[in-house]
């Protein structure tokens, strides 16, 4: 493809993400147990937010929409980060047990604190998850070191998830606190029951993620033609590896603060958008996945709230429906990677 | 060789490309290398041949900044790589392995540009200077013409030139190439032999190469040997490609499949007559 060839496929792949977006957020704002016309929803954006549906609207689908915009988009981008990690397109926040990782140290801080009579702010349910996202990553890190081959890190990073899973399963079983009823819909991967404040502080936590993911596009760029050639045309490659863990640890530990965890996003929507894109660059990819999560996640949403009426679906049934024949998809298609000088 | 090519490389000589001074190497503590001294000058091909295991890659390696705790010294025309910054050294020394990257969706340009890596600032955005350089890159490793395609559906012997232009384009004073040739056929190891020879002709940049083809070595100026992690010997081909060297250096045990062996790889040299 020519430079020009390729300028006009990114525009065209962003305007249509961008169209997508627009479509799905206005789907989900209108459609819903409650069905509102897109008339309904226009008056209450615009004009007087005090009517039944500007109450549904603003305490109910806005939060909700922008949730699994943000935190689809910041899931997606922590797959990539991994991905570019690893040299290895099956590596994602969900496999590598690291949402599970986050989800089992919220379960715990929340269940503590309730106990203690005083349920937990945003911050701190991020620095847990953060917290149980880090032991998750460093265990399976630990593990890949030691074997070095990507089969056993996924393999071990899947039963480090449902390790994680079975002992925060356990945890709410005993925890016998009215208040841990909640705790099962997160605990399976949910966009529901996020309000307004918590929108705020995780938008202001990806925010600053994400920007930045940006200020690492140049090193990480160079970093996937393997770590040689990164090392020979100047990167600092240590410092280039702290800060993608850091950095999709935070990612994806927020996510999994807020709506648990959810499935297969890091991996099939980086893998879409590389597909659609046609490139790796970095300075493409990031923003393109993140919108990307935000598009699918805004669609799995849609339908789990609306399929089975009134009954919601958990978010990562749906995800996996939609995400796993991806993932199958690539194994088949992955050639037999060629390692330089590892 | 003859003399007006030994005169033409000796312009703006003097310079040393590289020195090594006693080098020691290795992981942890493990060590690999002992007591390596050695320089090349500006625009000198030199080869690097021993048996497997013997600290050839360890040496382009620890020169390569990828094994920062070693002792002894490393100098790039003049500058002790201790005190260059990441950058610094990318702009004076490039690299290149035998195997390739696989770069799923990544044009043969999008790899090439990757070389401007320590030019330019915070975003990778090139200027006209790096574009000047991209193409002249691209012309010199002859991709000029596959410049736009994805680089996993080349062949591997274009693969390797993109990784040389790649390697072209950082403008090094010291170019390291890791069995370069390995996973090509004789046409395309010719041919790239062809490209190294170009390029330390016209920019003067020095090359060392470790070489698992021992044929392959006749293209350098010079020869080092390495053995068990020690500098065995050094010389021109004329004075390494012998049975003797070659035997020594390799362990090989006198026989008749030896002979065989030997006759093959020095062929039509005088060292022939000498089996």
């Amino acid at each position: 493809m020519t430079e020009k060839e390729r300028k006009n496929r990114y525009i065209f792949s962003f305007v249509l993400l961008a169209l997508l977006l627009g479509l799905f957020g206005v789907l989900n704002l209108c459609m819903g147990s409650v069905r509102l016309s897109a008339q309904d929803v226009a008056n209450a954006l615009f004009y007087c937010a005090d009517t039944p549906a500007g109450d549904i609207l603003f305490r109910i689908r806005m939060p909700r929409l922008l949730s699994a915009m943000i935190l689809g988009g910041a899931l997606s981008v922590s797959g990539f980060l991994l991905q570019t990690f690893f040299h290895n397109p099956i590596a994602g926040p969900f496999v590598l047990g690291i949402s599970s990782g986050a989800k089992l140290m919220v379960a715990i801080f929340m269940i503590l604190s309730l106990r203690l009579g005083n349920a937990l702010n945003s911050w701190t349910m991020i620095a847990a998850a953060f917290l149980g996202a880090m032991l998750a990553m460093a265990f399976v890190l630990a593990v890949a070191s030691y074997s070095g081959r990507i089969s056993v890190l996924i393999i071990c990073g899947v039963l480090t998830g449902y390790f994680c899973s079975a002992l925060t399963e356990l945890f709410i079983t005993f925890a016998d606190d009215s208040d841990i009823v909640n705790l099962h819909g997160w605990s399976q991967g949910s966009f529901s029951g996020i309000n307004g404040s918590n929108v705020r502080v995780f938008s202001i936590v990806i925010l600053f993620s994400v920007s930045a993911v940006f200020l690492i596009a140049k090193p990480m760029e160079a970093f996937q033609l393997g770590e040689a050639y990164a090392v020979s045309s100047g990167v600092n490659v240590k410092r280039l590896r702290i800060c993608l863990i850091l950095l999709s640890g935070l990612l994806s530990a927020t996510v999994a603060a807020f709506a648990g965890p959810v499935s297969f996003v890091g991996i099939a929507v980086p893998q879409l958008m590389r597909n659609l894109f046609k490139t790796e660059k970095p300075i493409i990819m990031i923003p393109a996945s993140f919108m990307a999560g935000g598009v699918f996640c805004l669609f799995s949403d849609l339908i789990s709230r609306v399929v089975f009426a009134p009954t919601e679906l958990s978010i990562s049934v749906v995800t996996s429906i939609f995400g796993t024949p991806v993932v199958i998809w690539m194994m088949l298609k992955k050639q037999k990677e060629v390692k330089a000088w590892d | 060789m003859d003399d007006v090519k030994k005169a033409k490389r000796g312009e703006g000589l003097g310079l040393k490309a590289i020195e090594v001074r006693k080098l020691c190497s290795g992981y942890g503590q493990r060590r690999i290398l002992s007591d390596i001294s050695f320089s090349i000058k500006r625009g000198e091909r030199v080869a690097l041949i021993g048996p497997n295991g013997t600290g050839k890659s360890t040496l382009l390696k620890t020169i390569a900044g990828m094994i920062p705790d070693h002792t002894g010294e490393i100098s790039v025309s003049g500058k002790d790589v201790r005190s260059l910054t990441d950058n610094e050294r990318a702009k004076l020394i490039s690299l290149m392995l035998s195997k390739v990257p696989s770069g799923e969706w990544m044009t043969v340009r999008e790899i090439v540009e990757n070389g401007r890596y320590p030019y330019t600032g915070k975003f990778g955005i090139l200027s006209d200077k790096d574009r000047d350089a991209v193409e002249y890159s691209l012309k010199t490793a002859d991709v000029k013409d596959i410049a736009e395609k994805f680089f996993k559906t080349l062949s591997d012997g274009q693969k390797q030139r993109v990784m040389f232009a790649r390697a072209v384009c950082q403008e090094p004073e010291l170019m390291l190439l890791d069995e370069p040739t390995s996973f090509l056929d004789i046409k395309y190891k010719t041919e790239f032999m062809g490209l190294i020879e170009g390029l330390a002709k016209t920019k003067g940049t020095a090359m060392l190469m470790s070489l698992h083809e021992l044929y392959l070595a006749e293209y350098a100026d010079r020869i080092l040997c390495i053995k068990d992690g020690r500098l065995f010997t050094e010389g021109s081909p004329e004075d390494i490609l012998k049975k003797d060297i070659i035997m020594k250096l390799y362990d090989l045990k006198e026989g008749e499949q030896t002979d065989r062996f030997l006759k093959g790889v020095l062929r039509g040299r005088g060292a022939a007559g000498e089996i």
